[in-house]
């Protein structure tokens, strides 16, 4: 994880030179504004219907009982809860987001590829368990692909745009200014943020990423398979090199389409891009309610690890 | 989620009006938003012992030592309840919930020894912590409380008297503290906390606890929040869960 790129900087501005026109898809739809002018995206947001990130691939077969993943539970710790509240359930588009590279696949590195089958092969140990079922914080863009018990709410002031994430009671407050990231020793288990508007489309530059998260991941994994044949993104992870730029583009009154280029050259061969309608709009009495995720996540991590987390889980802070 | 909302505007009518008014005199000639409210945006902290212990308390290895902020001195403890918080002082190296990364609740979340952001809109108020990245939003809407659902972090109904932001906090559930000293309450507790702007740089912060299964009577703690003012400043991570983990991991000698 820690190899010289030489060819990360061309790489870059390769990304950067992509004219924005061809990545946001407004469909000509004028956003409100708000009271100093801003594309308006405040509100209330359910996360988008279930889609594929990646093409799924033919050379794994679940065995007959298994669990056959996307919507099934992640494994056989978890079960649907029959209290989840109900989500609206517009069609499922066909196609995997990824649209870059055309494959519809995780331009993964060589090694990585081979990482990432073992990450899903070790579920069961600590180390490499989901980041998510330990209740870290998901990296973009995770945060704002589908999961259940997710809901988001974006505030905007003047110079800022703050979201919101029920689950696990994240936050990001984004400035809309020019100034540098924050000092590249700090990590941040959402990253660091800065927006900016191109036109109707908030386009949001983020670094300063721990190594420790999954910047996708949704839906559930059939149970035993191996990462590679996975369309879900489990396994997928990054270095603390990844940079990714988000662009939220309101297509409809009540819909925000959402794309995400992600790069980081220690684990990816190229950037890779992905386009979710991943934002749409909730009732107006929606509210966000507390996602208490690790007080009562002992004996779920217990189950999958077989460490006693509730013996041990006292740390030592004064 | 979608609640009826009903039997709950009665009481928090009630309870908002039994707190009434210590209306201060308006004195603030800080900022204000386009809707005439002191802007309390920003990134603020309290300074002080106060998370430690609220009561006075002399220095221990790694703990500094404090006056109490509570009116009166001492909290108002029933024998019993005075009785809890003997053995959760004497045991708070593991039974305090923060040290197990639990959400630390209200109002413990304030003088923790880490940051939070304001950000405020005309119908509620983002509070946003640095400590486990906790969020509460204060809704100043006019809307009551849930049906009786507990929260970690309560349920935060607010509305403005005059310059200050009052917000009314119910439904707990019981499982926190008020500081690492033990200091402790139920879950029908009642928390009503009043932010006055008193400059642009600082709030007086008074906080009002009912529990009348824990107190003998509402009792008040008292302190300032200041204004962090270094340029570039930004809320950090504190992610408690994380440093458990890592800590978990290697207890376990790594993997498992």
């Amino acid at each position: 994880m820690t190899k010289v790129h030489a060819g990360r900087i061309a790489v870059v501005a390769l990304v950067l030179a992509v004219p924005a026109t061809s990545l946001a898809q407004d469909g000509g739809f004028e956003p409100p504004r708000t009271e100093w002018g801003d594309p308006d995206l405040r509100g209330h947001y359910l996360p988008g219907p279930y889609q594929a990130l990646e093409t799924p691939t033919s050379e794994w077969v679940p065995p007959e009982g298994a669990n056959q993943g996307q919507g099934a539970a992640f494994s056989r710790f978890f079960e649907p809860d029959p209290d989840a509240p109900a989500r609206p359930t517009p069609a499922r588009p066909d196609g995997p987001m990824i649209i870059d590279p055309p494959s519809g696949r995780v331009p993964f590195q060589p090694w990585a590829t081979e990482q990432r089958n073992e990450i899903m092969a070790r579920q069961d140990q600590l180390e490499h368990l989901d980041p998510r079922v330990k209740c870290l914080p998901a990296a973009f863009p995770r945060a704002h692909l589908p999961v259940g018990y997710n809901t988001y709410q974006i505030e905007q002031g003047p110079g800022f745009v703050l979201m919101l994430y029920e689950w696990n009671h994240h936050s990001r407050y984004i400035p809309l200014d020019d100034s540098p990231h924050i000092d590249p020793a700090i990590r941040l288990g959402m990253g660091d943020s800065r927006g900016r508007w191109e036109g109707n489309t908030l386009v949001v530059d983020t670094t300063n990423f721990t190594d420790n998260t999954w910047p996708v991941g949704h839906g559930a994994p059939p149970e035993g398979a191996p990462g590679s044949a996975l369309s879900t993104g489990h396994g997928v992870f990054h270095s603390g090199q990844l940079h990714v730029i988000e662009r939220f583009t309101f297509i409809d009154a009540n819909t925000i389409q959402y794309t995400a280029t992600i790069e980081d050259a220690d684990v990816f061969s190229q950037p890779w891009t992905l386009r979710y309608n991943a934002l749409q709009r909730a009732a107006d009495d929606h509210m966000l309610f507390e996602y208490a995720c690790h007080e009562g996540n002992g004996r779920n991590l217990s189950l999958m690890t077989g460490i006693d987390v509730e013996a041990a889980r006292v740390h030592p802070i004064p | 989620m979608k609640m009826p909302q009903v039997a709950s505007v009665l009481l928090a009518g009630a309870v908002v009006c039994g707190v009434a008014a210590h209306a201060s005199a308006q004195t603030y000639d800080g900022p204000r938003t386009a809707d005439g409210r002191p802007d309390l945006g920003g990134i603020w902290q309290v300074l002080g012992s106060a998370a430690w212990d609220l009561e006075t308390h002399n220095a221990q290895d790694g703990i500094p030592a404090g006056l109490s902020v509570v009116d009166g001195g001492t909290i108002p403890y029933r024998p019993a309840a005075a009785t809890a918080r003997d053995t959760n002082r004497a045991n708070r190296l593991t039974d305090d919930p923060v040290r197990k990364c639990f959400l630390p609740g209200v109002p413990r979340v304030t003088y923790m020894p880490w940051p939070f952001r304001i950000v405020q809109t005309p119908d509620h108020v983002v509070l946003s912590y640095e400590y486990a990245h906790t969020v509460r939003i204060v809704y100043t809407d006019g809307s009551p409380h849930p049906l009786p659902n507990d929260f970690w972090m309560g349920d935060s109904r607010g509305h403005w008297e005059g310059d200050t932001l009052v917000v009314d906090t119910t439904h707990f559930n019981g499982q926190t503290w008020l500081d690492a000293g033990g200091n402790h309450h139920s879950n029908e507790l009642h928390v009503v906390e009043r932010y006055t702007p008193v400059t642009e740089y600082h709030l007086d912060y008074e906080v009002t606890l009912e529990d009348p299964r824990t107190y003998t009577r509402p009792w008040t703690m008292r302190m300032p929040i200041y204004k962090r003012m270094e340029p570039g400043l930004r809320l950090l991570d504190y992610d408690c869960v994380d440093h458990l983990l890592d800590a978990l991991s290697e207890t376990e000698g790594g993997a498992r």
